[in-house]
């Protein structure tokens, strides 16, 4: 109790308010093998207020909440909820907090009624029940928590509006105070959208609270009072709304400090950049995997000796683009060339023998064969040329000095050849493969996210690897949504926006807002900034 | 200082091998109690059968014959998991090997240097035959293969009494459910024991050199491993699946032919014997090795040799089921403990 005291009398001085926040996050800290998910992170939620947590993908958002939902257990700070520091052991003493999350994928069940789902796993469902008293009870929540469902329809004939307010409904009956939502309006049309944010403020004027996770700065300006900014796993600010526009976001949110370091500078023997493309793109089109069309008509040159950075929030083409580009994913029309050579019906192994190298979005899952030794997965691009294969014999030993060599050359320290590569950290996993495939890449290398979830060492390594290949006079084509990182190693920027390029523009005419607006939807050319400047 | 459970990505080879040995003892252990509960002679128990598994000639002679099948179908069932399929079909494709080297046997006169090579190409293609359905239904339709395999063993199971009662029944009126007794034979190197077992073993170790000494086989483990990871790398996943699911199934043929042809020189009801599905169990103990595979079907061997001899003093069969499900269920757990060291940290 006398900690109890202490915290509230503390609370009252720091804040200069009475009003008692009913989530106080204080200095949370939490680490992975290899990767600062969250460092210092204060965060208060006050009572009747809907918070937007902001930040790019990988700031460290969705990390913070796992935490305040009992899923993660932080390594540093405290957890206080009413001015009580608790630990939540898992999700079960999160709810019984009064700490309810609607993740973005959906937690329901397909094949039960909106009322079984509901009552799923909650302790105050009665043991034995009828299926109408059952949807009975479901309406009566439904109804004094002001949120329309059907009771007795299944989840899986529900248009995903409906899901969500299940989902809300599930949370909320479960008396949560704090309604932590992850990307709500990912899914939703702008109908169902509006509907969601009516509930939300009617919610959070009963004196509740939400946490509205999401990288969409117009809603963000829309639903909430308060904005907190997350960037690279720490908090970078907490602001009135009303304080607040676009801009001004979108630079919180990116980085201020976008340090222009010297990686665009070429060495002085670094091969000049080619006047005709490596590769070239012409109206490409391409399916994703479930069939709709994620690339439109597509063109786009990458030169010799240049790195061109691709932009765009995760999900608008990049994967198609970078697979497009490797022979693995086929072209529904339009040309592509490497050097001259039309590729646009090859495969895979065509573009590997053209001196393509390909970092993959996925290194786990398509880049190495996670269960295989180190050195079976050092080899994939090299194991039917000799020395390691003669004929149709492998040579394993030949093998295992390629992938010796391999490890030394990205600085991986390997224990044991043999072993999983799944044991290695993930940055070590990427150097390899980066390593892997820089010995491929005569002509171009694809990097899709190849910095994703690395700490900052590796990230260098990794940059200081595109910057040899740069100079040595290969193409590269960058793709990352960290703006940065971007702005640091790329001549050219292009940006993706649902499937198509707004534009490509030479980073020493942009900044950083042009960039966010294009990520956006809107288009710029090279010409049009030249004109501005 | 407090002690902590710590899960660690993969356990090392001594922690695997020591799991396993600790599951077989304590699979034993509790067969032992369960025997002694049943006021059993757990002493003279073990004195017979350890007299009767590797204290006699016959003994070891059985367990060789017993050994032969097994290893085969260990085999058959490890080099599909290579590929990442799930063979749980042995047992019907060892059925259909044994089916088409009989009707060889049976309705192809000839010199026996000519017969015996053509029943064993005959055992392979029934076997390739039995999983070619599973095989394509997997490769070009995403089917489970685990099912089709499996729903095909009942169907291999019964053909064989179909025809071992009916058409192929001994016309002489000895047997209830056998062919007569075929015409040709393996030829035997040691008492009974015939050239099936060199032939498996080697066969077992030439698996293995393909596995790690040629392009093919590197291509089979990348794409059993991760089909993503050979699309990335232009290996041909589902051609590698084809092939290498018929060759398992061939295997599994060619042990069905060793067991009717070599051993029990007739075709009769029941002669799979559960062959099979005691080869997924090898397959699972070698955990993809060969020489695992060799182990496991020795281990096997011994234990179902073991429960004919505890049979003789009036133990069910079944018990010696119920003891290998025992170490199959023992290994599980095993495996999945020496993911986890135990560590000491300060407390958090």
């Amino acid at each position: 109790m006398t900690m109890n005291v202490m915290l509230n009398a503390e609370e009252t001085i720091a804040s200069g308010s009475p009003i008692q926040p009913i989530v106080r996050l204080r200095g949370i800290a939490k680490h992975f093998p290899g990767v600062v998910a969250n460092q210092d992170v204060d965060f208060d939620l006050l009572p009747g207020e809907i918070h937007a947590l902001l930040g790019e993908n990988g700031a460290g958002k969705s990390t913070l909440m796992n935490i305040l939902t009992g899923i993660y257990r932080q390594n540093e700070g405290d957890v206080i909820v009413d001015g009580q520091l608790v630990t939540f052991a898992s999700p079960l003493d999160a709810i019984a907090a009064g700490i309810g999350m609607v993740h973005q994928h959906f937690k329901l069940v397909k094949a039960f009624t909106v009322a079984e789902n509901i009552h799923l796993g909650w302790n105050e469902t009665p043991r034995r029940i009828s299926r109408e008293l059952l949807e009975a009870r479901t309406a009566e929540i439904a109804a004094s928590l002001n949120l329309a469902v059907k009771p007795a329809a299944r989840i899986s004939d529900l248009s995903t509006g409906e899901q969500q307010r299940v989902e809300i409904l599930r949370v909320l009956s479960r008396k949560a105070r704090v309604l932590i939502l992850d990307e709500p309006t990912a899914v939703l049309t702008p109908a169902e959208a509006a509907e969601l944010f009516k509930a939300l403020r009617q919610f959070a004027a009963r004196g509740n609270a939400v946490i509205f996770i999401s990288h969409k700065l117009d809603e963000v300006l829309e639903i909430s009072d308060r904005v907190t900014v997350l960037r690279g796993g720490r908090k970078v600010t907490t602001r009135p709304t009303h304080e607040c526009d676009k801009r001004m976001l979108a630079r919180l949110m990116v980085g201020q400090e976008v340090v222009l370091s010297n990686m665009r500078e070429r060495r002085p023997d670094a091969k000049p950049v080619s006047a005709e493309p490596v590769l070239s793109l012409r109206d490409v089109s391409a399916h994703d995997d479930l069939g709709n069309m994620s690339l439109k008509r597509i063109s786009l040159d990458l030169r010799a000796g240049e790195i061109l950075g691709i932009a765009g929030v995760a999900g608008n083409g990049q994967k198609e683009l970078s697979q497009v580009l490797t022979g693995i994913r086929p072209l529904v029309s339009g040309r592509l060339q490497v050097c001259g050579r039309d590729l646009s019906a090859r495969g895979a192994e065509e573009f590997a023998a053209f001196g393509v190298g390909h970092i993959p979005e996925d290194r786990l899952q398509s880049g190495l064969a996670p269960a295989l030794s180190i050195t079976d997965n050092a080899v994939i691009r090299e194991y039917g040329k000799a020395p390691l294969s003669r004929g149709w014999l492998y040579r394993p030993s030949a093998a295992a000095a390629l992938a010796r060599s391999i490890a030394e050359a990205a600085s991986v320290t390997v224990p044991d050849f043999a072993m999983p590569v799944r044991n290695l950290s993930g940055g070590n996993q990427q150097r390899l493969v980066a390593r892997r495939e820089m010995r491929i890449a005569s002509n171009v290398l694809i990097a899709a996210y190849p910095c994703r979830g690395l700490d900052v060492g590796a990230i260098n390594a990794m940059m200081r690897y595109f910057t040899e290949l740069r100079d040595a006079g290969v193409g590269v084509l960058f793709v990352s949504e960290e703006l940065d990182e971007l702005f640091k190693l790329s001549d050219r920027i292009a940006v993706m926006f649902h499937g198509e390029i707004m534009g490509v523009v030479d980073t020493s005419d942009v900044d950083i807002e042009t960039i966010g607006l294009m990520m956006g939807g809107q288009r710029r050319s090279a010409a049009d900034l030249a004109g501005e400047n | 200082m407090a002690i902590r459970i710590q899960r660690v990505p993969s356990e090392n080879l001594g922690g695997g091998v020591a799991a396993r040995l600790i599951a077989i003892l304590l699979a034993l252990l509790v067969a032992a109690v369960i025997f002694s509960l049943n006021g059993a002679d757990l002493g003279a128990l073990g004195a017979h059968v350890l007299k009767s598994t590797f204290g006699s000639r016959f003994g070891l002679m059985d367990i060789g014959l017993i050994m032969t099948p097994l290893i085969l179908t260990g085999l058959a069932v490890m080099i599909a998991m290579k590929v990442g399929a799930w063979n749980i079909g042995a047992e019907g494709q060892f059925c259909a090997g044994a089916f088409a080297a009989t009707a060889v046997a049976l309705f192809v006169p000839g010199p026996t240097v000519v017969i015996v090579p053509l029943m064993f190409v005959a055992g392979a293609l029934g076997g390739m035959v039995w999983i070619l359905i599973p095989t394509l239904a997997r490769a070009y339709a995403d089917v489970s293969e685990l099912i089709t395999t499996l729903l095909l063993n009942f169907v291999g199971v019964l053909l064989i009494y179909y025809v071992a009662t009916g058409p192929w029944l001994d016309p002489s009126g000895m047997s209830f459910a056998a062919t007569k007794r075929l015409p040709y034979d393996i030829p035997s190197f040691w008492g009974d024991v015939h050239w099936g077992l060199p032939i498996a073993v080697l066969l077992t170790v030439l698996v293995a050199a393909v596995l790690n000494y040629t392009r093919w086989g590197y291509e089979v483990r990348i794409a059993g491993s991760n089909p993503s990871a050979a699309r990335y790398a232009a290996i041909p996943f589902r051609r590698h699946l084809i092939v290498v699911m018929l060759l398992s199934g061939a295997i599994a043929g060619l042990a069905g032919m060793f067991e009717a042809v070599g051993t029990a020189h007739r075709l009769q009801g029941g002669i799979s014997n559960n062959f099979g599905y005691i080869g997924i169990m090898v397959a699972v103990l070698a955990r993809g090795s060969a020489i695992g595979v060799l182990a496991g079907a020795l281990l096997m061997a011994v234990i179902l040799k073991s429960g004919i001899a505890l049979q003789t003093q009036g133990v069910n069969i079944s018990t010696v089921l119920a003891l290998t499900g025992l170490i199959l269920f023992f290994t599980a757990i095993g495996d999945e403990l020496s993911h986890y060291r135990i560590v000491r940290s300060k407390p958090a």
